[in-house]
């Protein structure tokens, strides 16, 4: 128990010491945008009859008339004040699309890993257990094609074959059927809200929506989380301990997972959380492909249209993720290996 | 144990029973239901605020009445908006005074706001006032049509409402069947305004106020809009019967996605797919394409008249002989439009008054040589050629042939692929020498295109081209009653266009609208996107 709460006092400590790279973050990104060429205001003034005056009411609603010094310290103290400004693009507060998109992105990006994992980590063993056998160069092979098909193109193969050749998979719009009504918004994970709200059709037609999407973002990464548990493992059953659990004659089941995989799944999870956080950003592809409402694409749209509050809020909602998911790793490296402390 | 199992059995024919209940109910609530599919998407529900997208415009016909509205008419055996026939929405009929400075509209007794409570004249007025005076979009528009402040706009009765011209001006009342003059609902929009903010802008923003022929049933931003039809609405015509009872918009931005959809048989009607994905799809038969010619635009290659070398006539003259037209125009749009090129002029004369209109161009490198010859740049000269990443589809083809034609001539060409907001603001600034872009009117009568795209020292002048000849037909054209003078004076704007070629008509693309063979009534609108009042299912 002790040693639980100390736990919890170091990854504050460590949380609050990460603050400065958020608030270098914050600044960097916010003068980043200003210094990029296009200008906001021209580009949403596009009405057939737009002209200088539209242009200057939108600047004047941006803030863009104000000199640059003074708008950074206006977004500082908004920011402060939780206030992510608002998106011309969407008509909304950056704050409420984030939050009505953010739940959308974490549910697709943790299921993808989730079966990414499930399929890595038995795949490297595997893969560990029988080096340059059959087994071995089919992993091999599979991790090829997973990484060398780009997400757009898995995606779209995948739609074709599930959705428009075999009729399998719902309609790819989206989290859930349009025809469906929503379940009271708990978590904002719409298969967790379903069981909750005791909708299991519901919860069904989620699922189903969610898997195609799932599954093509897990392709992509399978091959790196496989590639490490296979060197891993390999390093893991050569070393003496595993000599020696074997010459006992422990269990083989034992010897794998007990001894050889737990300590090999060390530099897996270090791998899987930047592979998580690289997912929550990087998969705009499948999230356009699967029209799924999440923050990625909501990001990419905003960037097009230098709508400057919206890449802002999602820069600096993906640094304080990061942390959080480095910080979340570090805590089961000691869940993993009692020797390591954070 | 006999008992438990009829008890299952039981409940085992109930559930059947209610699946096969259930079923055609859902059916049937399927076929009374659009489900619109686009890669673009709503942002407000007002279109009046600065920002507005297109689609958001198109929920706003049906969700808010004008004034008045367009006809139809049949144009090659497609429907499309007829900018002379102005039939009542809310007006049951209107008056024009002998002088043309008076409109009185008559109002609709029976029509009613969403809210149950009577459209009146007040309501008209109010909403006018706000198009007109309000930080919104309507403003410049309205201009077009000599509608510039509220004292023009007067309440005779309450179903009485009067509108003063300080000009006879044929397009003040097309105007008003545009898309931003909505009538709103004034005592709700008010209850709802700041003082800050008089004219309700942010809550008409999230909030509709109106008597149009559908509500909101939900509307989340960027992504989806539910619509169900108001029950009450009688302002429909048998061309705009509002058939559907639910109507959804959809936002899905990969246009492969979409063409499944309709294909499918999953959504009803999408009008923004890829150029080859149509022609698969028309190919297959088992769906409705209609290819409408978007007869108010035009997608052109504009050079800067006033950057050198553009500043000189015979550059550009011998630009518009080398570009290869044909291939471009099957490379970029698979043929899917109305070529603007290759016309013949008997005697060099226009034959027409309209815009945009064929030009008398084709590709003709010896033709483009002399020109390069006479501007005294024999060897040519280097420039870059520009586009946006939003029209990369036909665009990037394009660039890559006009490089390739160009450079047959001497003039070597640097492709620019530009982000969409750094390509407007490039060309607000006046500093892309050569690029491509596409305009569209609203109200495409000659004068309007040539005063808003061809004069003065503004963002829609893409060529900045001030010719006082043009400059002063144009104005002059805006306010002739004649229509023989008016012909002769498009017929002179057209030939100054050729002769100065400011910049190169290329054509008019196609509206492709895919859809469900049972959808019917389908009409190319002015503003290019779907009104959904049009659409029955057969």
């Amino acid at each position: 128990m002790r040693s639980l709460g100390a736990t919890i006092a170091r990854a504050a400590k460590r949380f609050m010491s990460s603050l400065p790279a958020l608030f270098g973050v914050l600044v960097f990104t916010f003068l980043l945008m200003r210094v990029l060429p296009g200008d906001p205001a021209v580009f949403f003034a596009s009405g057939p009859n737009a002209g200088k005056e539209e242009i200057e009411v939108i600047r004047r609603q941006m803030g863009l008339d104000k000199p640059v010094p003074e708008q950074l310290l206006l977004y500082l103290y908004d920011v402060g004040r939780g206030n992510l400004g608002k998106s011309l693009m969407t008509g909304q507060a950056v704050t409420t699309d984030l939050r009505e998109r953010l739940p959308a992105s974490l549910e697709l990006t943790l299921t993808a890993l989730l079966i990414a994992l499930v399929s890595a980590i038995p795949l490297g063993v595997l893969a560990a257990l029988k080096p340059g056998s059959l087994i071995d160069h089919g992993v091999r092979l599979f991790c090829a094609l997973g990484v060398c098909v780009p997400t757009f193109v898995s995606g779209l193969l995948l739609i074709y074959v599930f959705y428009y050749l075999l009729g399998l998979a719902p309609d790819p719009t989206g989290r859930v059927d349009v025809f469906t009504s929503l379940p009271p918004a708990r978590t904002g994970f719409l298969t967790i809200d379903f069981l909750l709200a005791g909708d299991f059709d519901g919860w069904w037609a989620a699922f189903r929506q969610l898997i195609l999407p799932a599954m093509t973002m897990a392709l992509f990464v399978i091959a790196p989380l496989a590639r490490i548990t296979r060197a891993s493992m390999l390093v893991s059953l050569g070393s003496d301990f595993i000599r020696t659990a074997r010459s006992v004659g422990l269990s083989w089941w034992r010897v794998v997972v007990t001894y050889a995989l737990r300590n090999a799944i060390l530099p897996v999870i270090t791998i899987a959380g930047i592979v998580f956080s690289t997912m929550l950003g990087a998969n705009v592809l499948v999230e356009k492909v699967y029209s799924w409402p999440g923050v990625a694409s909501y990001a990419l749209d905003a960037l097009l249209s230098s709508d400057y509050a919206p890449v802002q809020g999602f820069v600096l909602l993906m640094a304080s993720i990061f942390v959080v998911v480095n910080l979340l790793v570090d805590v089961l490296y000691g869940i993993a290996d009692p020797r390591v402390s954070i | 144990m006999r008992v438990r199992y009829s008890g299952l059995t039981f409940g085992a024919v109930a559930v059947v029973a209610l699946l096969l209940a259930t079923q055609p109910v859902r059916a049937q609530s399927r076929a009374e239901t659009l489900r619109y599919v686009t890669g673009a998407s709503v942002n407000t529900l007002d279109p009046n605020v600065p920002g507005t997208t297109r689609e958001a415009f198109a929920v706003s016909l049906s969700t808010y009445d004008r004034l008045v509205s367009f006809g139809r008419k049949q144009l090659n055996g497609k429907w499309v908006f007829d900018l002379d026939t102005i039939t009542g929405e809310l007006a049951e009929s209107y008056d024009v005074s002998a002088d043309g400075l008076k409109i009185t509209f008559h109002l609709r007794k029976d029509a009613r706001f969403q809210d149950g409570t009577p459209v009146t004249a007040e309501d008209v007025k109010w909403s006018l006032d706000r198009a007109v005076t309000a930080p919104v979009l309507g403003k410049a528009q309205l201009l077009t049509g000599s509608l510039t402040g509220a004292d023009q706009f007067k309440v005779i009765d309450p179903s009485t409402f009067e509108v003063t011209l300080p000009k006879p001006d044929k397009l003040a009342l097309p105007n008003l069947a545009t898309v931003y003059p909505i009538i709103i609902n004034s005592k709700v929009a008010r209850a709802n305004a700041t003082s800050d903010d008089p004219w309700a802008i942010a809550w008409l923003k999230e909030h509709t106020a109106g008597s149009g022929a559908y509500m909101i049933e939900s509307f989340k931003p960027g992504e989806q809009v539910i619509m169900k039809r108001n029950e009450a609405w009688n302002r429909g015509t048998p061309d705009k019967s509002a058939f559907f009872k639910r109507v959804i918009v959809q936002t899905v931005p990969e246009p492969a996605t979409r063409a499944n959809l309709v294909e499918r048989g999953d959504a009803d009607i999408t009008v923004d797919l890829q150029a080859s994905d149509v022609q698969a799809l028309e190919n297959k038969g088992a769906l409705k394409v209609i290819s409408t010619p978007q007869y108010n635009s035009v997608t052109f290659i504009s050079m800067n008249n006033t950057i050198p070398p553009f500043d000189n006539i015979n550059v550009r003259r011998a630009i518009a002989y080398a570009l290869p037209y044909d291939d471009m125009f099957k490379a970029a749009l698979f043929a899917r439009g109305t070529p603007l090129f290759g016309a013949t002029w008997t005697d060099g004369k226009p034959t027409t008054s309209a815009f945009p209109f064929p030009q008398p161009i084709k590709l003709d490198l010896d033709k483009a040589r002399e020109y390069l010859k006479a501007a005294g740049m024999p060897d040519g000269f280097s420039t870059t050629f520009s586009f946006n990443v939003g029209q990369a589809s036909t665009a990037e083809p394009m660039a890559a042939l006009v490089k390739e034609s160009l450079g047959k001539i001497g003039i070597k060409v640097d492709i620019q692929k530009l982000p969409d907001a750094q390509m407007s603001t490039q060309i607000n600034e006046k500093k892309l020498p050569f690029f491509t872009e596409g305009i569209v009117a609203w109200l495409p009568s000659t004068d309007y295109f040539y005063r808003n795209f061809y004069t003065g020292n503004q963002r829609w002048n893409y060529s900045s081209i001030n010719n006082a000849e043009l400059n002063a037909l144009a104005q002059e054209a805006r306010f002739e009653p004649d229509k023989a003078k008016y012909d002769e004076e498009g017929k002179k704007l057209n030939a100054i266009h050729v002769a100065e070629m400011p910049q190169i008509a290329l054509w008019q693309p196609s509206q492709d609208a895919v859809m469900a063979a049972s959808l019917d009534g389908y009409t190319y609108q002015f503003h290019r996107q779907v009104d959904y009042r049009d659409l029955r299912r057969k």
